[in-house]
């Protein structure tokens, strides 16, 4: 097998391929255009463009529904107008993956330039209580690693899985190596057309809409957390980087921004979520390690406050606001929080 | 007429009776589907319905087939996705007027254009009806609902030219019609491209009672003296039922 220099958008495609990825349904829009350019050049996949992301995310659920592997793939914007029908794919335990490379915003922002604004939309942008799986890597060649995973996940859980990336490293070209020695999970519930089966947004027992049967509902949220929570646990995934001298502080951060903080590697001990939710809970273990815990995340606080939540304690934050990761600009921040910190 | 061999055996009878009111004309549409499908003995593995949402998307439930009750007004991109996924499924969609040419007509549109080959009965009941009775895209000029208390401002979507230039079929049919509309059906069925029935049907409890008719046969009469059957025409005029059909 060669090493191949590839974008990171090709990346996904090229690994959607290998997880089994038969059906694509999107909407042209930058910073992941390339991703459908990549995918119309596939014989055997059906590629449809279609009229927005509310058809693109509701095609892929009919084409998952009738059996096939499928994915979509946006950016905010897109994104948001998905939202309604991501619920409605956690309802009715649809398997599919959403391709999610982040510009800034809100709105139409700045579409060329990557951030990390839509984190909690991730897990709270539809109605009603759901609980997805999400990921986002910060190299090209995790990128290809975890597009499979995100298949693999949403076979296993049966729901739609998230897969982040940005306008930084989509765009990015690096050398991969594409292997294809992963363990490749398949459909377990056989395809439409073969029973009496309904399929329905309402809440449900089987088949059968119960629309007002709350012990009933709250069973079935019951299930769709378990579920979920199970999935997730086998994959777990983060970087967890213990600093060569002794340091007192964590530094957290995760997709582009991460490869940033690297550079503070002899400084800080380094934590980056890869699997983003649900939040690996080993951070509990990690973090009890170090005095000072630092978020650093491309938005005005976001993932901080899911570390907040699970760690309960005091943690500092540094918002590098999306469009620009300038290491200069970090680091002066990052003195500046110390100095504070050391006043007080 | 046993179960196994009439229309009946594209229905779930044990799940009956279903959510509509009483003299609600959704119960004759789903029955002529059911009718329509058993005259052209569609394979029950094989076909599947999809709906949106309403009072008509609640239909979906009741055929005993594979269904999908998706979003509001999303039935046709997820009806789409399973016709390109699998071109072995006969696809229907089933819903009402708000929910196809409200919410969703954006996807119709484009359904049309792309002539996907699923077929689309429209309960066209000319009002929002589940949520209490609002003006829908069809309800028609001057008309009065509870959002349009001084009569319907806007007039109403006319799908048939939609189809202009795309060879679809459209056929417009009432619940009155009862031959008629089973004929419409079962031709959008055998159509090979993208087929819509618009089937005109009554609301009595939440649109009717407040126009004055005194219960809903009284609308299903006025069907039989407004509409007029002319099929195979170039266009409809707004007092004709009919089909228009172009070469697929």
């Amino acid at each position: 097998m060669k090493k191949q220099l590839v974008q990171g958008n090709q990346a996904i495609v090229m690994a959607a391929e290998v997880a089994g990825l038969k059906f694509y349904a999107g909407y042209p829009i930058t910073p992941a255009s390339e991703i459908i350019h990549e995918l119309v050049n596939k014989k055997h996949i059906k590629v449809l463009q279609m009229e927005d992301e509310i058809a693109s995310v509701s095609a892929c659920i009919g084409a998952s529904l009738a059996g096939l592997k499928a994915m979509t793939a946006t950016s905010g914007p897109g994104f948001s107008l998905m939202q309604e029908s991501i619920g409605l794919a956690h309802m009715m335990e649809i398997p599919l993956v959403i391709v999610n490379v982040q510009r800034v915003g809100p709105s139409t922002g700045m579409p060329t330039l990557p951030a990390q604004g839509d984190v909690i939309q991730c897990i709270h942008g539809s109605h009603g209580d759901y609980f997805p799986i999400v990921f986002y890597p910060n190299s090209v060649s995790e990128l290809y690693a975890y597009t499979v995973m995100a298949f693999n996940a949403a076979e296993e859980s049966m729901s739609p899985v998230i897969l982040l990336s940005d306008g930084y490293i989509s765009h990015l070209y690096e050398t991969i190596m594409p292997h294809r020695d992963f363990d490749i999970k398949n459909r377990s519930r056989p395809p439409l057309g073969k029973g009496d089966r309904h399929f329905t947004g309402l809440s449900h027992e089987g088949s059968v809409p119960r629309t007002s049967d709350v012990d009933n509902y709250r069973r079935l949220i019951t299930h769709l957390y378990e579920k979920q929570q199970l999935v997730a646990q086998r994959y777990n995934c983060y970087e967890y980087l213990e600093c060569g001298k002794d340091t007192d502080t964590l530094l957290i951060s995760y997709g582009a921004l991460s490869r940033v903080a690297y550079y503070f590697k002899n400084d800080f001990a380094l934590y980056r979520p890869i699997q983003m939710f649900p939040v690996v809970e080993e951070i509990k273990i990690i973090a009890s390690r170090y005095k000072r815990i630092l978020v650093m995340e491309m938005n005005t606080g976001q993932y901080v406050r899911e570390i907040e939540c699970i760690l309960h304690r005091e943690i500092e934050f540094i918002p590098i606001l999306g469009g620009r990761i300038d290491l200069h600009e970090i680091k002066q921040k990052i003195r500046q929080k110390t100095i504070e910190r050391n006043e007080e | 007429m046993d179960k196994e061999s009439g229309f009946k055996r594209y229905l779930k009878l044990d799940l009956l009776p279903t959510p509509w009111c009483p003299g609600c004309g959704n119960g004759i549409v789903l029955k002529t589907i059911c009718q329509a499908f058993d005259e052209l003995d569609l394979p029950k593995d094989g076909t599947v319905v999809i709906s949106g949402i309403g009072c008509a998307g609640r239909s979906a439930g009741f055929f005993n087939l594979d269904s999908v009750h998706t979003a509001h007004g999303r039935a046709i991109p997820v009806a789409e996705g399973i016709k390109y996924a699998n071109d072995a499924l006969h696809v229907v969609v089933v819903s009402g007027d708000g929910d196809l040419l409200g919410i969703g007509a954006n996807h119709l549109l484009h359904a049309i254009r792309r002539k996907t080959n699923i077929t689309v009965v429209c309960y066209a009941n000319e009002i929002y009806a589940m949520t209490g009775g609002q003006a829908s895209p069809i309800t028609p000029h001057n008309t009065k609902t509870l959002t349009t208390p001084d009569g319907n401002p806007d007039y109403p979507t006319d799908v048939q030219f939609l189809f202009k230039h795309h060879n679809g079929y459209f056929a417009r049919t009432s619940a009155y019609h009862l031959n008629h509309m089973k004929k419409c059906i079962t031709e959008s069925l055998e159509f090979n491209g993208f087929s819509f029935v618009e089937v005109r049907t009554m609301c009595i409890v939440n649109y009717g009672r407040r126009l004055g008719y005194k219960n809903s046969n009284e609308m299903l009469m006025h069907y039989k003296e407004l509409y007029k059957i002319n099929d195979y025409a170039e266009e409809l005029a707004q007092d004709e039922i009919g089909i228009i059909k172009s070469s697929s």
